[in-house]
């Protein structure tokens, strides 16, 4: 009895040191490789801005067409519950107008917040406690210019034990490392610069990379694509077949830039927002330095890699405006869906009129006999503007029933990836709630 | 300022560069006879033609047309197919309400243009995309196949005189 005691006692201490230990809090204020779009002799503001927008703050803080931007209130549907991004203007009762500097800090790196209590890691401050104080500081000093919106913080709604934000300490002691960015000496300034933007700030890899069973980011698979909100955000490693190795530095930086490449991809979901929000606005500098930090990607399979067909038989058979190398009677209903709503913008040989956003051969989701992207499309369209054009597909979700967006779906798959699409209506169906 | 061939006639317009094509057409220039349906391109009243091909002007941001040539319904009549089309069209007497009509020549236009004698699979192909509240879809049908072929297909109207 005593020696089970003893041993008890034993492992209480083991775990108390080894929650703290994990749990410590990287003193360093950390440095950061030259951004050109956010120089440190810039005015701190505007260097905020700046950063503010690399880390897209405003895609998560901000419900679309509220004309409330940083006030948050834009729910986060997890497999545990529903949970909302928070109030980031400089209210004093509802936002952070009350937070000092090292609140604020520790909140964008340590993920805790004025209260002392745990943020969840929807908010990636797993990434951002890489930054450097002075930037961190510096996005504070550009929130603090804008208008103060007065709107209280909404209760997550999440069950036990997921509401204890106490237990986040536990998630982070296994998932988490407070740390600051190394810059790699061995590397060029422009290297640097691209990882900071795709780490640190980007947070490309909170999409990008896979997560295993405790939701802390699979590192064995780092940016080998994953799905979240419904959305496939795909693999961005240098494999050449199921990642972006065979992209052009063009292409990479004309899709980085404008959420389109010819051939390769359209943007949209939670990309598309990226682009919109965050990317187009980055220094032509600073995309050159992301795909120069891309290009270095370990190459990865990752799970479910798609192929993309080049030049699928039905594409090459048909012309913009008439169809050829269909199957007859395969996938008909959704060819004639395809038909009178699709094809108009679209064409039947993938290029797609109106805009170049509207091609689909070559593009990923096409190729995904899953067809993971293709049916979120298709219900819930495509809104974002880039530059000084909107991009824009009409949601589909409220007009077509499960089996119709189905049938299109496999149709668009098989026309435009040469593949057997595999979307069911019940796929469809689980689709509408995401 | 964007400067747009509209019916082989430079047209200038002082436009945001997101305007949608046919505002443009239709506010701007004053060409009314495209008109707006639901806006989403998905019904084809407002389709016109960019270098003979069909799109929807209500979904095409003015920047995005470049140099190229626009024709409305205003003047298809002036190229073989659409007069032929226009033609078909006063013998069949396809039109009722008229509100989707002028996409529904540009559309069976661009078709002759590039497919001079469709199937009805052609047709329904080609067709899918411009809507018709009133149904006049088998007129439709007739009067693209009358257009082609030069033949009367069965649905003459006797008021003009002109059809046997």
């Amino acid at each position: 009895m005593k020696r089970f005691l003893v041993v008890v006692v034993l492992l209480l201490v083991i775990g108390t040191v080894a929650y703290f230990v994990l749990n410590r809090k990287d003193p360093a204020a950390g440095t950061s490789p030259l951004i050109v779009g956010a120089p440190t002799n810039a005015d701190p503001v505007a260097r905020g801005e700046y950063l503010a927008r690399a880390a897209d703050c405003i895609a998560c803080h901000t419900v679309p067409e509220t004309g409330k931007p940083f006030a948050g209130g834009l729910p986060f549907k997890l497999p545990f519950g529903t949970i909302y991004s928070s109030n980031i203007t400089a209210d004093v009762e509802t936002g952070i107008g009350a937070w000092s500097d090292d609140d604020f800090v520790r909140a964008v790196r340590e993920g805790v917040r004025k209260d002392g209590k745990h943020l969840y890691p929807a908010f990636p401050y797993t990434a951002y406690t890489q930054l450097s104080r002075a930037d961190v500081l510096a996005i504070k000093a550009y929130l603090f210019t804008l208008p103060k919106v007065r709107q209280p913080e909404r209760p997550n709604d999440l069950g036990f034990p997921f509401n204890q934000r106490w237990a986040m300490g536990f998630w982070n002691a296994a998932f988490f490392r407070s740390q600051r960015f190394e810059n790699d000496p061995s590397r060029t300034p422009q290297w640097n610069a691209g990882a900071y933007l795709a780490g640190p700030l980007g947070h490309c890899a909170e999409c990008h990379t896979p997560r295993n069973l405790g939701f802390g980011l699979k590192h064995s698979q780092a940016l080998a694509g994953a799905e979240l909100q419904g959305w496939r955000a795909w693999n961005i490693t240098s494999n050449e077949t199921h990642g972006i190795g065979k992209w052009s530095d063009e292409a990479l930086t004309q899709y980085l830039r404008t959420g389109h490449a010819d051939g390769h991809a359209s943007a949209m979901g939670p990309m598309g927002e990226a682009v919109a929000h965050s990317l187009q606005f980055l220094k032509p500098e600073d995309t050159a330095a992301l795909v120069t930090w891309l290009r270095t990607v370990p190459a990865r399979e990752g799970t479910d890699p798609v192929v993309v067909d080049p030049a699928p038989k039905a594409v090459v058979a048909s012309n913009a405006a008439a169809p050829g190398g269909d199957v007859d009677g395969e996938n008909a209903d959704g060819k004639r869906l395809f038909e009178g709503a699709c094809a108009s913008c679209h064409q039947w040989n993938g290029v797609g009129q109106q805009t170049p956003y509207a091609g689909l051969a070559g593009t990923r989701g096409v190729n995904d006999p899953k067809g993971a992207n293709v049916t979120q499309a298709i219900l819930h369209g495509v809104t974002m503007r880039i530059g000084d054009t909107d991009v824009y597909m009409p949601a589909f979700g409220h007009g077509y029933s499960d089996p119709e967006v189905a049938a299109l779906a496999n149709f668009v798959i098989g026309h435009f990836g040469g593949k057997q699409g595999e979307v069911t209506a019940a796929d469809v169906a689980k689709r509408r709630d995401l | 300022m964007v400067t747009l061939r509209v019916n082989g006639e430079d047209r200038q317009a002082d436009v945001p560069p997101d305007m949608p094509l046919l505002w443009v057409l239709r506010d701007v220039i004053g060409l009314t006879g495209t008109k707006f349906g639901c806006g989403i391109a998905q019904c084809g009243a407002c389709t016109v033609h960019i270098d003979g091909q069909p799109i929807r002007s209500c979904q095409m941001p003015v920047s995005a047309v470049g140099n190229r040539a626009v024709t409305t319904i205003e003047a298809i009549g002036l190229t073989p197919e659409g007069a032929k089309v226009q033609q078909a069209w006063l013998a069949v007497d396809v039109v009722q309400c008229g509100y989707c009509q002028s996409g529904q020549i540009m559309s069976a236009a661009a078709l002759l243009a590039r497919t001079p004698n469709p199937t009805d699979r052609d047709i329904d192909t080609a067709m899918a995309g411009n809507i018709c509240r009133c149904g006049t879809y088998v007129r439709i049908r007739e009067a693209i196949k009358q257009a082609a072929t030069g033949q009367p297909q069965g649905l003459q109207v006797v008021v003009d005189g002109s059809a046997a």
